[in-house]
């Protein structure tokens, strides 16, 4: 996203809008005018769609590879090159009770990477995805993040795309329930090695009694799961099939 | 994904805030789908009066599009946000009712969405936890602010516009009504709770 120096009037109403506060007061022609951090930019474009600038000062470009990965993580409304799709993941345990994707005995992992609202460089996102990597965990592969790294094994992303900062970005993957504490042990040691932050979740398939093992899991591990879920309530069909 | 799960806030006020997501499958029961999401619009309509929003990422949110609208939409996703268990579940049990074969989310406190779920002769199948936050949490803002920006999971709602909204209320530039509303518009799937969002304004002008 960009301003026009030219048209701006200096009157400051976008800059609370900007979600990594990139809008900032810049001196142009002897006059303070706004402009936008184009290395802080995550390019969700929430500036121009919060229509307030009273100049019409505020334009998007067209975006080139690498900075083009900004705006697909960053704003709904871009799909990805990769998938074609919106969003930041899958569709993961929202469709559970039609795609079976996370069985009994397994836990489903989903680790937003800058979120709530930090935003996440993609170095960051690799400090990570690597750390998995290294335990030999699958990554998705119908998510962006997974289509964009050049080694879906290590975790690993070309070296372009490593200074691109985006709001955020999923890292999914599924284990065996009985390697999830060593998954939250070593999420626990990474946090202390990025320069932002990231949300976990974790998804269980329900057993027969509604026992989840894998929250017993995070407890034992130490992680407090919130009293907030999301749960799918299996109205979806033709339900899939337990094996 | 997981844009309902993070949302942040005690028991007291998530009792209040209840979202439903209804979609179907890529490759498994939404190819043709359009005339279910119109059914799955048509029941959500008939609890527009308790909605505090609604809506999807391709048409809009309340402020931007209609329930008529919606009922016409081909896109696979719906969502809706509840500020009352009661009314979550009279919904849940029409959907039960209706046999629309698309999958139904509902995020919120799982002790009341499981209550909900057995009330009505329903089996939760798949549940997610959120285990919080991690990493160099000191660089987010304050919790009370969080309660309001998480109820966006594309985190297009900023913190510096909830405390400008605040601003704007102390100075008379605004009502609470008018700021929910202004960051409930940076939300484009319709999943921000304006009523909530109202009553921490409130909450957070009271305690200044």
């Amino acid at each position: 996203m960009k301003i026009d120096k030219e048209a701006c009037t200096g009157c400051e109403l976008c800059r609370p809008y900007c979600p990594v506060g990139a809008i900032q007061a810049v001196e142009h022609k002897s006059e303070i005018v706004s402009d936008i951090d184009q290395d802080a930019c995550v390019e969700c474009g929430v500036c121009l769609k919060a229509d307030v600038c009273p100049a019409d000062a505020i334009y998007e470009t067209e975006l080139e590879w690498p900075r083009s990965i900004r705006a697909a993580f960053s704003n709904p409304m871009v799909r990805h090159p990769s998938s074609g799709a919106s969003g930041r993941g899958t569709m993961e345990m929202k469709t559970n009770d039609v795609t079976g994707r996370y069985r009994r005995g397994f836990a489903g992992i989903g680790i937003e990477m800058g979120r709530p609202g930090i935003g996440t460089t993609f170095r960051d996102l690799q400090t990570v995805s690597m750390s998995l990597g290294r335990l030999g965990v699958i990554f998705e592969s119908d998510n962006p993040v997974t289509a964009t790294m050049i080694d879906a094994k290590t975790g690993k992303f070309s070296e372009e795309v490593l200074n691109e900062r985006v709001l955020s970005a999923i890292i999914e993957f599924k284990i065996e329930t009985n390697r999830l504490q060593e998954v939250l042990e070593t999420l626990r040691e990474v946090s202390g090695k990025i320069e932002t932050v990231f949300s976990v979740g974790i998804i269980s398939r329900i057993g027969p009694e509604g026992s989840m093992p894998n929250v017993e899991i995070a407890r034992k591990a130490g992680f407090s799961p919130r009293p907030n879920t999301k749960t799918n309530v299996g109205l979806g069909r033709p339900l899939i099939e337990e094996v | 994904m997981t844009h309902t799960l993070h949302r942040r806030g005690k028991p007291e006020d998530l009792h209040e805030d209840y979202v439903l997501l209804a979609m179907q499958a890529r490759g498994v029961n939404r190819e043709g789908c359009e005339e279910k999401m119109g059914q799955v619009w048509e029941v959500l309509s008939h609890y527009e009066a308790d909605l505090t929003n609604f809506g999807n990422m391709t048409d809009g949110n309340s402020h931007t599009t209609s329930m008529d609208v919606l009922k016409r939409t081909t896109w696979h996703m719906a969502h809706a946000v509840f500020k009352d268990r009661e009314t979550l579940k009279a919904c849940l049990k029409e959907f039960k009712e209706r046999d629309l074969g698309i999958s139904v989310v509902i995020s919120g406190l799982y002790e009341e969405t499981e209550k909900i779920c057995s009330e009505i002769g329903l089996s939760p199948h798949t549940v997610e936890h959120s285990l919080g936050v991690f990493g160099k949490t000191e660089l987010l803002p304050e919790e009370n602010v969080l309660e309001i920006t998480t109820m966006c999971g594309h985190a297009l709602v900023s913190p510096s516009l909830v405390i400008q909204m605040i601003d704007d209320i102390n100075e008379g530039r605004r009502t609470y009504e008018e700021a929910a509303e202004e960051l409930s518009k940076m939300c484009d799937c319709g999943i921000f709770n304006l009523y909530r969002a109202k009553k921490l304004l409130r909450k957070m002008i009271s305690e200044a």
